[in-house]
């Protein structure tokens, strides 16, 4: 490690973020190492150090032989400016090195309002930003996750994306560098070539004219490379690489824990919610691996608590016979074990008592709306009926504190609707008044949360306008006015902060010089409360002369060609136009385990899809 | 049930975590090495670990030491430690485990070596400074306490001090009063100096040993 960091270690707020060193870091020879990959997470590093796709591609890649992958997280802004007038680069965390020393960058993308970090990290170690600038075959910059569905507001930056889950096609990205590094080829030959493996956008190969409306004309590709890319799936969950140990941080992360993946995607098809369709179809680890893998993680790791993590756990058709595997052996060795999520539906007294060991944190819960015809809407089949029995459950089983989320500005919704998440709320606070065998002396504590909906590719909703900042505004007063009982608290996401992400979710490539002047008027962790500056951003809009309107709030017609329409999902236009014009008329569609929908996953040919309805839940 | 004494080294990247984050690090280690702690109530494995005298953020500990409480029917001394380097980061290093000779309380005094970088200006003048400083008839400090900021002179509290030139670092050697009753942080000492200073450096501290009231060695 360079010296001059750690004074600036001794000057910053939690140094231990920039330490590295932790349990488990992979520490490689850079004799033995000829590829050099920098794993980018754009946020701070308790937030990172919590994501499990980030572990898992951290051992995938140190698997790899010869290849060293290290971690990198955005300095939080006092790190920053020590970084800055120390004149020292971003570094990797272990082996202190600058990240342009790396071939490969590699950033997550997990929000959108972490865009303006990939910037900044880039420029802190002084890596040219745009892609043109970059002409040589180092400092490749590479990306994935969720939001790489949509990732063209990142084209001018990025030189190619990942689709879909990164366990395969990261590495066949690598040997293929690899090969080019080399035999010292060129940069456009390599891409060119990349652009050729399954799963992975090179998005200069792809030339998008507009209208004179503004909206897209069209989306070429040059010749030779596919027209549609489709996303990559794992499709057999027990025979893919998972971590046996995490990397353990010494600092309290967000989640700091072992996590096991017990399956992937999703039935339930709720309407709003993005990570329901791109990770379709759903498929689950089996008990005995999972198991394995929660035995080798403890043992690895040492920590007490395994988080059985994915879209919807309770929806694991094996978690009763999971939870008494895990409890055969979590109990002597003191470990607890819990749910990440809890489902409205299936929540009950037995689940409940199994997974009591663990710190009782207060139960949360997402209706999402407040009325059973907005509910019908967005496909969350949960009913009124359903969330009384399940919080008075959890009321008789000593829990008085229950969290709802909800979202505002869905389609459909009128003020009703905002109404009626006061109402539930109302509802759950009276239930626990007139349960009898509510916890003695205690009050009840419920807090209605309302986020700001916004609109996403891959979504039934993909067309649909978002509310304006002035219309989230007005809702949100009004569930406020609606709130009568002390006992009730409720509280909402700044409205600016939604509508921005919103126009990042379904933005083109226009917004690129948009973030590049965001990013030079100083903006970074918008995500952050603390950093965001709205005002910074309208400037930014203005100055580059885009409208920010044209992507969040219009309305968007079926025909239109939408920035993301030469990526495959497997869902396909078809069924998302379907599902919408159901949702308009109140009406709910069947999850996956009840009835096949033909959304288009079933073209990855392997998990429920394939599976034999007869006997499913 | 017996009560062990684990000594170890706190360097490189481990300098920097808080007390906090330490006694959560340890007792992790200790669960995942399998410890057979002792158990009275319940089981709060962070309870039951206790260190002799908590390490400021930033300092290298060179001989470090934790108690804890274990069934010794299950466990060697040696395996206690060779349990746990494998359940701790590589900064944190277990070289002893022994039988507790004093009571943590018993702590009165600290070594320590302060490693002076100049930042401007060379290594001699800083030396010519840092001796005219010390050989002042009191140094005045600032120090934090329950009742608020005291004003302290510190003077009478440096014992041993020998200095020397390294590798163009200005290196000291002190002991100064260290416990739960009075202690002094030597960046007490160097930040006074600091200010009476117009060289600018960077100050790296090791904490050596502890001691009690006699200068015995805390065993
Ligand atoms: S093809 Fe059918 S079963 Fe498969 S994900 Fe789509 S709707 Fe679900």
């Amino acid at each position: 490690m360079n010296p001059q960091l750690e004074k600036i270690w001794m000057k910053v707020q939690k140094p231990g973020r920039y330490t590295g060193g932790e349990l488990n870091s992979v520490i490689k020879n850079k004799e033995e190492v000829d590829i050099r990959f920098a794993f980018c997470f754009p946020d701070t590093y308790e937030v990172g150090m919590s994501h499990l796709g980030m572990k898992i591609l951290y051992g995938v890649l140190n698997d790899m032989e010869g290849v060293w992958c290290e971690r990198v997280f955005a300095p939080w802004i006092d790190m920053e400016e020590e970084l800055r007038s120390a004149g020292i680069d971003l570094y990797a965390l272990e082996s202190g090195d600058s990240l342009s020393l790396f071939d490969i960058i590699g950033f997550t993308l997990q929000y959108e309002l972490s865009y303006t970090n990939v910037l900044n990290m880039l420029e802190l170690a002084g890596i040219p930003l745009l892609c043109s600038e970059r002409k040589g075959l180092e400092h490749l910059v590479v990306a994935g996750g969720p939001c790489a569905c949509n990732p063209e507001p990142l084209a001018d930056f990025v030189d190619l994306f990942f689709l879909g889950e990164g366990e395969e096609v990261d590495c066949e990205l690598i040997e293929l560098y690899r090969e080019y590094k080399k035999k010292k080829g060129r940069k456009e030959d390599f891409l060119r070539e990349a652009a050729k493996i399954p799963g992975v956008y090179v998005p200069s190969l792809y030339h998008v004219s507009y209208q004179e409306d503004g909206t897209i004309q069209a989306i070429e590709p040059e010749q030779g490379v596919p027209s549609k890319i489709t996303k990559r799936v794992m499709m057999d969950l027990d025979s893919i690489y998972f971590p046996d140990r995490f990397v353990v941080p010494y600092l309290d992360i967000v989640h700091n824990r072992a996590v096991a993946e017990v399956l992937r995607g999703c039935i339930r098809g709720c309407r709003f919610c993005q990570a329901g369709f791109i990770y379709r179809p759903f498929r689950e680890k089996s008990v005995s691996t999972i198991d394995k893998q929660c035995r080798d993680l403890c043992e690895n790791t040492g920590y007490d608590e395994i988080s059985l993590s994915s879209l919807s756990t309770s929806d694991h058709r094996n978690l009763n016979p999971l939870l008494d595997q895990l409890l055969t052996w979590t109990k002597d060795e003191k470990i607890g074990v819990s749910l990440p999520s809890l489902r409205v539906d299936n929540f009950s007294t037995d689940m409940m008592s199994k997974i009591k060991t663990v710190r009782r944190s207060g139960l949360t819960f997402a209706p999402e709306a407040g009325t059973q015809r907005l509910r019908n809407v967005i496909n969350k089949n949960v009913t009124e009926e359903q969330l009384m029995k399940t919080v008075e459950t959890a009321f008789r089983g000593g829990w008085n504190s229950v969290k709802l989320y909800f979202m505002i500005g869905l389609p459909t919704e009128t003020m009703e609707d905002i109404e009626g998440i006061a109402e539930l709320g109302q509802k759950v606070v009276d239930a626990f008044y007139t349960n009898p065998d509510k916890p003695k002396g205690k009050g009840v504590s419920v807090t209605v949360s309302a986020s700001g909906f916004v609109p996403k590719p891959f979504t039934p909703f993909q067309w649909e306008p978002q509310d304006t900042v002035e219309m989230f505004r007005e809702k949100q007063k009004h569930l406020v006015n609606c709130v009568k009982s002390r006992k009730l608290s409720c509280n909402y996401h700044e409205a600016v902060v939604s509508f921005l992400e919103g126009v990042f979710a379904r933005g083109d490539r226009r917004l690129g010089k948009v973030l590049l002047e965001a990013h030079r008027l100083g903006c970074r962790f918008d995500g952050w409360n603390d950093c965001f500056s709205y005002t910074k951003w309208m400037q930014a809009f203005e100055n580059c002369g885009v409208d920010p309107a044209f992507y969040a709030n219009r309305r968007r017609s079926f025909d239109e060609i939408l920035p993301w329409d030469h990526l495959d999902y497997g869902v396909t236009k078809e069924f998302l136009i379907r599902e919408c014009k159901k949702a308009y008329a109140n009406e709910t569609s069947p999850n996956c385990a009840e009835s096949c929908s033909a959304c288009g996953a079933a073209c990855f040919k392997g998990g429920i899809c394939v599976e034999d309805r007869k006997n499913l839940v | 049930m017996k009560t062990v004494r684990i000594w170890f080294k706190k360097t490189g990247a481990a300098r920097f975590i808080s007390h906090l984050d330490l006694n959560r690090c340890m007792a992790r280690a200790v669960h995942m090495a399998k410890i057979p702690l002792w158990y009275t109530q319940g089981f709060n494995p962070h309870a039951f670990i206790t260190f002799a005298l908590p390490l400021s953020l930033g300092m290298t500990g060179e001989r470090e030491s934790m108690d804890m409480k274990i069934d010794e029917t299950k466990i060697t001394n040696e395996e206690i430690l060779f349990r746990l380097n494998k359940a701790l980061p590589g900064d944190l290093r277990v070289f002893a485990v022994t039988e507790p000779k004093l009571k943590p309380g018993k702590i009165a005094f600290a070594s320590y070596t302060l490693c002076m970088e100049p930042e401007t200006g060379s290594v001699c003048q800083l030396r010519k400074e840092w001796e005219q400083f010390l050989s002042q008839e009191k140094i005045i400090t600032e120090k934090k306490s329950k009742s608020g900021m005291l004003t302290i002179d510190i003077k009478p509290d440096i014992r041993d001090m020998q200095i020397r030139e390294e590798n163009g670092k200005l290196v000291s050697d002190c002991i100064l009063p260290a416990g739960s009753e009075y202690n002094v942080n030597p960046s007490l000492l160097v930040e006074a100096f600091r200010k009476e200073t117009d060289q600018d450096f960077y100050c790296e501290y090791i904490r050596h040993g502890l001691y009690d009231a006699s200068m015995r060695n805390f065993e």
